[in-house]
């Protein structure tokens, strides 16, 4: 039985962050593994913030993952990426879309928005691992644009470290959405996926 | 195999659901035949779940006009031995404070849950209140879970004990319970359904003083039966570690925490442990074998130091000599972590850190000049923003009129609309409470020269809106009233309300318009104008904070997230806008600083329109003083 294994989904409202934890959670419980997991949207109706954990295994209580004890980092935007570094430690990955999305406050000239290498270097030094990946490139390649967070789930499992089975994620997210959705939602996996394993090679 | 939900009647069976959803099912179990509630966060889905299997179930469900009513419709169901929940965030409860400080001595005949909502770090709220102090004040015992599981299973159970016990009980959800996942087991569901039967009994329900008298005693009594049972609840456990010097007190949620930080430093056979499902009336017997037992103690518990006063009252009238610690080692602000209880176990252990914490704060500091700010915004679209135009266009217009110094004054609301306080727009001065932007415009009006416009939301207008309204017609207030309708609860997550010509359970029913409440509360300005024309709603707008007396304009415009919607299931097309580069000056920024839509963004220096993000509603092309914002069919 597995002890002890955190995700952490980090995004905008609207990438479909939570979705992803859903689909997470209801995979895992198929499998038979405790889940626990919380998510904040803050006052975020769109374009605010969010995270959200989903946490497996028999040694895990409660709804938030303690600092530095994220196992995969899943980064739907890269500064909401770096905003949670101190989840990370030297044994975690994280799986990076590299896709940018400017707040409104940049424009306004109230914020400014870092290099990627700069977001990269530090995620680096933080991390075993960083994979990057143009998730939202591939999900216009698999054939659409709102599969991003189905692209990111599938380097997830590319990473090879989940308790949860390939097949039963698989079969959860063809569950989720109305069947002439699969095979959309199959190519945007398996990109992300087979992407997540050539980095690893 | 039949799917299986929420209302599955599969004991032993496992789904993955929201805490919210967990309390809901735990309702249901018990049977619960009336839920009432006014939507708020982290509460919301609860009456959601409820609402949307109500008539599979034959539960009645209703969204009520605000908290008071809602704890009103429950409480007269359980007077007729009815089992029956009201649900309410954490300051919901404020306003139903004035029927539940008598409901308790009228007690239960029905099981009748209160579910308080509790927000530590007011992720969604105006501040972070613990309830558990209501609770207290009106002889309320409160049940408070440890998880989702747990949850589910003392929702089921309240009903019992709240009719055991003949009183009216609390669940109290905090964020991380109601927002949090989980797998849960099901249990079964009851199916027994009541006839609900009122009978007269002055002695009981009506309350003059005579009969306060008469019942306060018999409140006191079964309050003290649940004060006796308490230490045999199966919620309050203790977990003694043989020679242990150290004891942890966790109270609901924190228990979760407290078990993760001991199994983390590895120190989990070495700490007794005190679990506490019931933080009032506490199980005394356990807190004092607890007591004698150790030399230290921590109590950890989310907001208040409550559960630390009673078990310092507790070691202090049985001369206990235990040293005993809760806030001066946690945050008294904010939600408690595993990190949190870690490193106060530390300090009272000497046990080795698993982490450098130091080194990781040092990290967020380091990381922390890096990050753009997103702070939530307006949606592209929203109907707010183009009212907020119009409000400030208005209002300057006329304060210049005044006097050079005279800035116009803009008391704020509970909603989507809060967000406005944000730049560019900066149209909030005040944010309180429910209702409180019309109750502190009617106080500006009396001490201060200058205009005063208030708004909120429609939902919020029926809510705590009217009774400052009528104040404002009879206390000759000389202000103006807007009311943002946009035809929805949108904050919370689109629940209906009197507005809106539907009920929780999908019902049709009248629709009320707040112009003709304000006319009928004898306003003698009410006007109703499109935000979406930005100069005709702002004439309007100068007219009403000219007019002397009260005034109230309704700017409506549909929400923009139920517009889209509905425009996609009609298979209507969204026309974005453009930014034509041959007119745009590409220097002026006026549509983004007048207008802050994130739809509108800056490209190696030109300004453009995201065409995934705009929603076509031109109010950007309305304040473009080179018209070069086009609508993209053109």
């Amino acid at each position: 039985m597995i002890k002890e294994f955190n995700v952490l989904i980090t995004g905008v409202g609207g990438q479909g962050v939570i979705l992803m934890s859903e689909l997470l959670g209801e995979a895992a419980v198929k499998d038979r593994l405790k889940v626990r997991g919380s998510e904040i949207l803050g006052m975020a109706v769109r374009g605010g913030s969010v995270t959200s954990a989903i946490r497996l295994g028999e040694d895990v209580y409660g709804p938030l993952i303690p600092t530095s004890k994220c196992s995969a980092l899943v980064g739907m935007e890269p500064s909401e990426a770096l905003r949670n570094i101190t989840c990370l430690s030297k044994s975690s990955l994280v799986i990076l879309n590299t896709a940018v999305t400017v707040p409104f406050t940049v424009p306004l000239g109230q914020s400014s928005y870092p290099s990627l290498e700069e977001i990269l270097e530090k995620l680096n030094k933080a991390a075993e691992r960083v994979i990057q990946l143009d998730a939202t490139k591939l999900a216009q390649e698999a054939g659409s644009l709102l599969t991003t967070n189905v692209v990111m789930l599938g380097a997830l499992f590319g990473t090879e470290r989940l308790p949860i089975k390939v097949a039963t994620i698989k079969e959860t997210v063809e569950e989720r959405f109305p069947a002439k959705l699969a095979p959309v939602n199959t190519k945007a996996f398996d990109l992300g996926y087979e992407t997540c394993r050539q980095a690893l090679k | 195999m039949k799917e299986l939900t929420i209302t599955s009647d599969a004991p032993g069976k496992r789904l993955f659901v929201l805490g919210n959803e967990a309390i809901a099912r735990g309702a249901i179990e018990a049977g619960v035949q009336v839920a009432a509630a006014y939507p708020g966060t982290p509460s919301s889905e609860i009456t959601e779940t409820l609402s949307s299997v109500a008539k599979e179930l034959g539960i009645y469900v209703e969204w009520s006009t605000n908290e008071k009513v809602a704890f009103e419709v429950a409480l007269a169901a359980s007077i007729c031995g009815v089992r029956a929940m009201a649900s309410m965030k954490h300051v919901g409860v404020n306003v139903a404070h004035d029927p539940l400080m008598t409901a308790n001595y009228i007690g239960a005949k029905g099981g009748f849950v209160l579910l308080s909502a509790d927000d530590p770090w007011a992720w969604s709220s105006q501040n972070e209140q613990d309830n558990r102090y209501i609770a207290l004040q009106a002889y309320m015992p409160i049940l408070e879970p440890s998880s989702v599981q747990e949850a589910k299973d003392m929702m089921a159970d309240a009903f019992k004990l709240s009719e055991q016990f003949r009183q009216l009980f609390m669940l109290r959800s905090v964020t991380r319970i109601g927002h949090a996942r989980s797998d849960l087991v099901l249990g079964e569901i009851s199916r027994e359904k009541r006839q609900g039967k009122f009978v007269k009994n002055r002695d009981w329900l009506v309350y003059t003083p005579r009969e306060a008298r008469i019942n306060k005693p018999l409140m006191l009594e079964r309050f003290d039966a649940i004060k006796k049972a308490a230490d045999s609840l199966p919620y309050n456990q203790l977990k003694p570690a043989r020679g242990a010097k150290l004891g942890i007190i966790g109270c609901g949620l924190c228990y979760s925490y407290s078990i993760e930080a001991l199994k983390w430093l590895g120190i989990e056979d070495k700490v007794s442990m005190l679990k506490i499902g019931t933080p009032h009336p506490l199980p005394e017997q356990l807190v004092i074998e607890l007591l004698k037992s150790v030399k230290e103690v921590l109590i950890t518990e989310e907001i208040d130091p409550f559960v630390e006063l009673h078990v310092k009252a507790i070691a202090g009238e049985h001369n206990i000599p235990v040293k005993i610690h809760g806030k001066d080692l946690l945050p008294r602000v904010g939600e408690l972590s595993t990190r949190t209880v870690t490193e106060a176990l530390i300090k009272l252990t000497g046990a080795k850190s698993p982490v450098d914490f130091a080194k990781l704060d040092k990290l967020a500091e380091e990381t922390a000049p890096l990050l753009p700010w997103r702070p939530p915004a307006l949606c592209p679209g929203c109907s707010h923003r183009a009212s907020f135009y119009a409000i400030k266009t208005a209002s300057k217009k006329v304060a210049r009129d005044i006097g050079k110094d005279v800035e116009a004054i803009y008391p704020g609301d509970i909603g989507c609309y809060a967000l406005g306080y944000n730049p560019p727009l900066e149209a909030v001065d005040t944010t309180i409470c429910m209702g409180g932007s019309f109750g502190i415009a009617n106080g500006l009006s009396h001490v201060v020269n200058a205009p005063i416009v208030a708004h909120l939301g429609d939902s919020t207008f029926f809510h705590a809106g009217i009774p400052p309204l009528i104040n404002a017609v009879y206390n000759k207030a000389n202000i103006t009233m807007v009311v943002l309708d946009n035809s929805a609860t949108a904050m919370t997550g689109f629940q209906p309300h009197p507005g809106t010509g539907h009920t929780a359970m999908g019902d049709e029913t009248v629709q009320l318009k707040p112009e003709d409440i304000a006319r009928a509360c004898g306003v003698k300005f009410v006007e109703v104008v499109d935000p979406f024309d930005l100069k005709a709603a702002a004439k309007t707008i100068e007219a009403a904070i000219r007019f002397d007396g009260p005034a109230v304009v309704v700017s409506r415009r549909l929400c923009t997230m139920i517009a889209q919607r509905e425009k996609r299931k009609r298979k209507e097309p969204i026309i974005p806008y453009f930014v034509d580069q041959d007119k745009c000056s590409g220097k002026c920024n006026a549509c983004i600083e007048l207008l802050g839509c994130p739809a509108i963004i800056k490209e190696d220096g030109k300004t453009v329109i995201d065409q995934a993000l705009c929603t076509g509603c031109g109010i950007c092309a309305q304040v473009c003083p080179y018209k070069a914002i086009i609508e993209v069919s053109q």
